[in-house]
């Protein structure tokens, strides 16, 4: 009953005209860039903060959640219609859904992704719902050393999750945190790693890194592969409309990968890409046509889209409850909020509960435009696909430049900008993943303060990371995340000589 | 000897990296009431760390996805100025000279020579809608900053 009076709460405050307008600008605005080959929603999310300065924070986050759920949409349509995902979330929808567009069904894979999108997104914002304050409850008795164990094993499952070298993951996480405490130490005043030059008493501000590891370098790599000049043809539409038998087959897919979504997307490191990759995996086993799926398979679009965008809604369970993305995109989403001025965590259900019911609610509404709005809208949208590619590439780099800008006033920002492009062109180049450096430069300063601040409490005794149970356990789940790539290599050495 | 693979070299660079990192933290001044961590204690444990790292990466054998694919052979037949690579230095000069002139030609003037001049780079032909296309983004993008937004954009050389 309490919940329902909460979200009653939060309707009244997502319902007021310019909030609804935030609604749907972001699902919009997330669905055109998710759209586009390579922006993902991290690149949407930090192209889109500067347009939160100065909002109310409920506003700012409503419209920020709708740009990363619309991200996460959007990017199937690329995948569907190109077999060019947008966003690694949707790369499992390209398994069936780019089939079915050349069996000129595009329509149809469409509207399946849209209906899938909106009943993984709204039942997990049921799960949200219910999962957040229970755990916001147990969050409230989390003292500094719980907190840095937390943050630890946040970055650790990120790091062992992805798909990418482990020691590079680490080195992306350890060098993230490097630039994250850059500038003056808040506890001493004492100014570190600033070279001499008051550009960097403050640090770095962490859209400058975010829009250049992701959205700039993108552009690099893009104009390295060709991009520049190269279209590419994409499939035509047809219609939208789904038989009853094609509803009745994708029901069940869409509820099971629904809830393993929201589950996936809850633990930290997981998320939409692995919560999307389990759903087909899982739809794939289960089903009598499994050996049908990569040739046009519906199940096999209805799957991954519902788990992706059910992962989308769980990721935000440890930002809004524990204050600690699981993410690179929540962590986007977290600086974001802090630019704004909220700090999230297990306080703000009390202290804010305008933002944390706002956005709750907001998700319900944004749901139903992405449904709503986009599905007739999608054949219109799509053209955006057609836009010639140089025109294209030269306008993110002028809203990346004017973002960091519109921000910093600081020309030493966009040299930055700019070096953090070339960075991320290298680690995309050489294998290094990027979700793990933004992540840490988001957590790094945090993780120290909670460091410190646990020494103090225990006057220098590092034991009190092992001591209290809640951080101990934190620690043995962070060191055996580490190990989960050893075993996988492991099982494949052996599976390998069988 | 052996040549270095790409990991190698990265390992070695990275390993400079920590090792000046470790200098630079062993002279954060410290904290003149004693703390049971003062401010140099987090970094160090970073530069050791990133030390060890770039150790393990020295061993680490690169797989297919640690080097860099093979770039188009057609693309890398076109004159040196249209080829892969120099789109990218192109493209980061230009951002660096726009980044400079902003401030004294202003935001109208050099986002509109940004947009325009890398498209046409890039390949577009079609000019009066690039110039079109520029001209009305970056009108958009001002009129809202400072207008709707209230964000100040330096005005350069125009009256605006």
């Amino acid at each position: 009953m309490e919940a329902l009076n909460n979200l009653m709460y939060g309707f009244s405050i997502a319902l007021e005209p310019i909030n609804l307008f935030y609604v749907f600008a972001g699902v919009f605005a997330g669905t055109v860039i998710g759209m586009l080959p390579g922006l993902g929603p991290i690149s949407a999310l930090a192209l889109m903060i500067p347009l939160t300065f100065g909002m109310e924070p409920s506003s700012g986050l409503i419209l920020m959640a709708g740009v990363y759920y619309g991200a996460i949409f959007g990017g199937s349509t690329s995948s569907i219609l190109l077999n060019a995902p947008g966003v690694a979330g949707t790369v499992a929808t390209s398994f069936d859904g780019y089939p079915m567009a050349k069996q000129g069904m595009a329509g149809k894979a469409l509207a399946i992704a849209a209906y899938a999108s909106f009943i993984g997104g709204t039942v997990s914002i049921i799960f949200l719902m219910m999962v957040a304050p229970l755990l916001g409850r147990v969050a409230v008795s989390f003292g500094p050393a719980e907190y840095f164990s937390l943050m630890v094993l946040g970055l650790t499952a990120v790091v062992s999750l992805s798909d990418k070298s482990l020691v590079k993951g680490l080195i992306a996480a350890v060098v993230g945190v490097m630039i994250s405490i850059m500038g003056i130490d808040l506890q001493t005043g004492t100014e570190r790693f600033t070279f001499g030059t008051v550009h960097l008493l403050d640090g770095i501000e962490f859209l400058v890194v975010a829009l250049g590891i992701f959205a700039l370098a993108e552009v690099f790599y893009m104009l390295l592969k060709g991009g520049g000049g190269k279209e590419q043809p994409r499939n035509a539409i047809g219609s939208l409309k789904l038989s009853k038998s094609e509803v009745k087959d994708i029901a069940a897919p869409i509820g099971r990968s629904s809830i393993l979504g929201f589950f996936t997307g809850v633990l930290p490191g997981a998320g939409a890409t692995i919560g999307s990759f389990l759903g087909y995996s899982m739809e794939k086993r289960l089903a009598k046509d499994g050996d049908t799926f990569g040739k046009g398979n519906i199940k096999g679009v209805a799957a991954p889209e519902s788990a992706n965008n059910a992962a989308c809604t769980g990721s935000f369970v440890p930002l809004l409850t524990l204050g600690v993305p699981g993410s690179g995109s929540t962590a986007v989403l977290l600086g974001a909020l802090l630019v704004m001025g909220v700090s999230p965590g297990p306080a703000m259900l009390v202290d804010r509960p305008d933002v944390f019911w706002g956005v709750v609610a907001s998700m319900y509404l944004g749901n139903i435009f992405l449904l709503v709005l986009n599905l007739p809208l999608i054949p219109l949208i799509a053209k955006i696909l057609d836009m010639p590619r140089p025109l294209l590439l030269s306008l993110i780099l002028i809203f990346c430049m004017i973002g960091v800008y519109g921000m910093s006033f600081s020309v030493f920002d966009l040299l930055l900008l700019l070096g953090f492009g070339l960075l991320g062109l290298g680690m995309r180049l050489f294998g290094f993943p990027a979700a793990p450096l933004i992540l840490a430069l988001i957590l790094g300063a945090i993780m120290e303060e909670s460091m410190r601040r646990a020494l103090q409490i225990s006057g220098g005794d590092w034991s009190i990371f092992i001591d209290k149970p809640i951080s101990m356990w934190l620690l043995i789940i962070a060191a055996l995340s580490l190990m989960l790539p050893l075993v996988k290599q492991a099982i494949k050495l052996a599976k390998a000589r069988s | 000897m052996t040549r270095l693979n790409s990991n190698q070299v990265i390992a070695l660079l990275l390993a400079l990296l920590a090792v000046g990192y470790l200098a630079m933290a062993w002279q954060i001044p410290s904290f003149p009431l004693p703390r049971p961590i003062d401010s140099d204690l987090f970094p160090k444990v970073l530069g050791f760390t990133l030390l060890g790292l770039s150790v393990l990466l020295f061993l680490e054998k690169p797989k297919a996805q640690d080097v860099p694919e093979a770039l188009d052979p057609e693309e890398q037949q076109q004159p040196l100025l249209l080829r892969p690579w120099s789109r990218v230095v192109v493209t980061a000069i230009s951002l660096a000279v726009y980044a400079v002139l902003l401030v004294p030609v202003g935001f109208v003037l050099t986002s509109v020579g940004l947009v325009f001049g890398l498209a046409a780079y890039y390949g577009y032909r079609r000019h009066w809608i690039n110039l079109a296309t520029a001209v009305g983004v970056v009108l958009a993008l001002y009129l809202t900053m400072t207008r709707v937004m209230g964000v100040y954009l330096p005005t350069g050389v125009l009256p605006i």
